[in-house]
């Protein structure tokens, strides 16, 4: 619905420049996934070069932050976008920054892993990380599909799966503490897999935030900090009474 | 006569005997021939107009299974109408049949196809592309290509002219997959995508690549000690002398050996790193006067070795890697030349890029060896490189190097007249002088 909205907008060149921005944002999107992906793999897999190169890759995810930021800016000063177009800029502003914070945590993931690349490692050769650094990758990916699409349902599913994050992060921190107690050798390898998974954490939140944008954008309603449950029943209200019975 | 031109002629006698009998009729009742025409021509136009208003009724309401019954020229135009809506109906669906066939056959194609329109927005696709890319079908229709293909290599791709050959990605979502895209531009700009699942290839790739690095390593450490023991066995003085020659022999193959596997390791590892080498600026100037000394050194060469410096820029790369192939181009060079022939090292730059380039007078090469002369082990012929103790994997290292660097190797040869071995690099891989001098003195 809101796709179509964009592309009937009174001046082309407008949305034209909208959805240029929106490219972009998408773009910068696939680069962060990649650099997270690279950055877990490299950890896994002890390749301490590709560590290195995902940390100095960062670089280039901050600068197409500040250069979708002076786009935004100049759409915001010369267009003077209104409604739906307004919730868009807005959205693509506070995307970007938590595609950048998703940016810095692979760089520390990346820099972690150079390092850990050189100690030895641990019999279960990281299981846990690659597990959760694949939901988490997953998490990332799907909102940035549902950012691309417009897709509330998605957007949704994505917010849930945060949990999941939380529930699997606890677990590996009880875990890590366990073998401290064990045998403190491990205690500084096991302090650098908790700051890595406490990354792969954060990265969830903010793909979490990022699907919130999505349900802002196409809704209008900002709900941060609202139960999903609650959030969910307002938009099937909110849907339920806007569309004709068909849908349901 | 046919029956339009029947009806044509019957139309004309009715409008005649229209007329004939208004006249007459107003004749006989008032001596008024004129009102009497003017009544019958009123009739008969109405009876046009109704004709008319049918046949216009029936066409607005598009009832072509049930023409009216209208006999004269107008059932003509009815027949001719309905024929012509008969032939249009069948070209239709003859073309809606020809449209589903082809439908069907893509859909089924083994690859995946995407056809995007001038702004990159998906129009169509096949049911492989969907599952390849995870496309949605109906709901995607229209969406940007790069908004849900966002692999940067892929972005990078579309965004570039450049689609001759494929690009493989790695899609973030799935499992350990590889996936081939190649665009093909036609039409107005449109764009065809296709996608085929390169997984099966990229995991034999690996599978040899890992198998030879694995096999040299392996072949290395045996063959250390096998040439050490010969060469203890070749300096014993107390050596029977009817052994002396095959423990020359022996020594000299294994040396060969030794080459080969060195050069196997290098190749492999070469191969190891996909990604271009960024490098340092090399002073290429400097790098051909050591190869010269070189080729100097050697106890068979050609009697004239020639060096032509056409410019100080550098060339930005691995110092290890050029050396490498250079040495190798010259070595080759001078193998095949003999000693009353010439060499000649050459370097210059020109607005296509950087070029390094090693001519001989040797004995040439046939030309329909050239193009396979990069391949691992291919021997022009079978005595040729095997007497002069070459491991057959130079110029395979060259063409790995040169493409690391994003250069290209070409040959000239003509056979008994000597060759010709050039490596060109792009512009961006040369730093002109006064950009050498400032990094130089930065």
């Amino acid at each position: 619905m809101e796709t179509a909205d964009l592309s009937h907008h009174i001046s082309r060149r407008f949305n034209e420049d909208l959805e240029r921005v929106r490219s972009k944002v998408l773009g910068m999107g696939g680069f962060v996934e990649q650099q997270l992906q690279k950055a877990i793999t490299a950890l896994v897999e002890g390749d301490s070069s590709l560590g290195e190169s995902v940390a100095l890759d960062d670089q280039q995810v901050n600068n197409m932050e500040v250069a979708i930021d002076e786009d935004c800016s100049k759409i915001l000063a010369t267009r003077a976008p209104a409604a739906g177009d307004l919730r868009v800029i807005v959205a693509i502003i506070k995307t970007i920054t938590d595609l950048e914070r998703i940016g810095d945590e692979g760089e520390k993931i990346g820099y972690i892993a150079s390092r850990l690349a050189t100690m030895e490692r641990p019999a279960d050769k990281y299981r846990e990380i690659k597990h959760l650094g694949r939901v988490v990758s997953e998490m990332v990916h799907d909102a940035l599909d549902a950012f691309a699409r417009m897709d509330v349902e998605s957007a949704l599913r994505v917010a849930r799966q945060d949990r999941l994050v939380d529930e699997e992060y606890e677990a590996i921190q009880r875990q890590s503490i366990t073998f401290m107690m064990e045998d403190p050798r491990t205690i500084r390898r096991a302090l650098d897999v908790m700051w890595v998974v406490r990354s792969l954490e954060r990265i969830g939140d903010h793909a979490k935030n990022i699907s919130e944008y999505v349900i802002y954008m196409v809704h209008g309603k900002d709900i941060r900090h609202t139960s999903l449950d609650d959030v969910e029943r307002e938009l099937r209200g909110g849907t339920a009474a806007a569309v004709p019975p068909a849908s349901a | 006569m046919q029956p339009a031109t029947q009806a044509w002629w019957f139309a004309a006698g009715r409008l005649l005997g229209t007329v004939l009998v208004g006249a007459g009729a107003g004749w006989l009742v008032g001596r008024h021939p004129w009102a009497g025409l003017a009544c019958a021509l009123t009739l008969h136009l109405a009876w046009v107009l109704a004709n008319l208003f049918r046949v216009e009724w029936w066409l607005r309401h598009r009832n072509y299974a049930d023409p009216p019954n209208v006999g004269g020229v107008w059932g003509e135009i009815i027949a001719q109408i309905v024929r012509l809506h008969r032939r249009k109906r069948f070209h239709k669906q003859r073309f809606v049949q020809l449209m589903r066939q082809l439908q069907r056959s893509t859909a089924a194609l083994p690859n995946g196809v995407v056809i995007l329109n001038a702004q990159r927005e998906i129009m169509w696709f096949n049911r492989m592309a969907a599952r390849l890319l995870n496309l949605r079908r109906t709901a995607d229709l229209g969406m940007r290509i790069e908004n849900l293909l966002r692999e940067p290599e892929f972005v990078r791709y579309l965004a570039g002219s450049d689609y001759s050959t494929p690009v493989v990605i790695r899609p973030m979502n799935g499992e350990d997959s590889y996936l081939s895209l190649q665009v093909a531009p036609y039409g107005d700009g449109q764009l065809l995508l296709l996608v085929s699942d390169v997984s099966r290839q990229m995991r034999l790739e690996a599978v040899r690549r890992d198998f030879v690095a694995n096999a040299s390593h392996e072949l290395r450490s045996p063959l250390t000690v096998i040439s050490g023991y010969l060469e203890t066995l070749g300096a014993d003085p107390a050596l029977d002398p009817g052994l002396e020659a095959p423990v020359m022999e022996m020594r000299r193959q294994a040396v060969r050996m030794t080459a080969i596997i060195r050069d196997l390791i290098e190749l492999s590892r070469l191969e190891e790193g996909n990604e271009a080498v960024v490098g340092e600026a090399l002073d290429v100037a400097a790098l051909i006067g050591l190869l010269r000394k070189d080729v100097v050194a050697r106890s068979v060469r050609p009697r004239d070795v020639r060096v032509r410096i056409d410019s100080a820029a550098r060339l930005l790369g691995s110092e290890s890697e050029i050396t490498s192939a250079f040495s190798n181009l010259v070595d080759n060079a001078a193998k095949y030349t003999g000693s009353e022939g010439s060499l000649e090292m050459r370097w210059w730059v020109d607005k296509e890029g950087g070029h390094f380039a090693v001519s001989d007078t040797g004995i040439g090469i046939p030309p329909e060896h050239i193009p396979r002369l990069t391949e691992r082990f291919y021997r022009v012929d079978a005595g040729r490189s095997r007497a002069t103790g070459g491991s057959g994997l130079g110029l395979a290292i060259v063409k790995h190097v040169l493409q690391r660097h994003g250069g290209t190797l070409e040959v000239q040869s003509r056979l008994g007249e000597g060759s010709t071995f050039t490596c060109h690099f792009p512009p961006a891989r040369i730093l002109p002088v006064t950009q050498a001098a400032s990094a130089a003195t930065a």
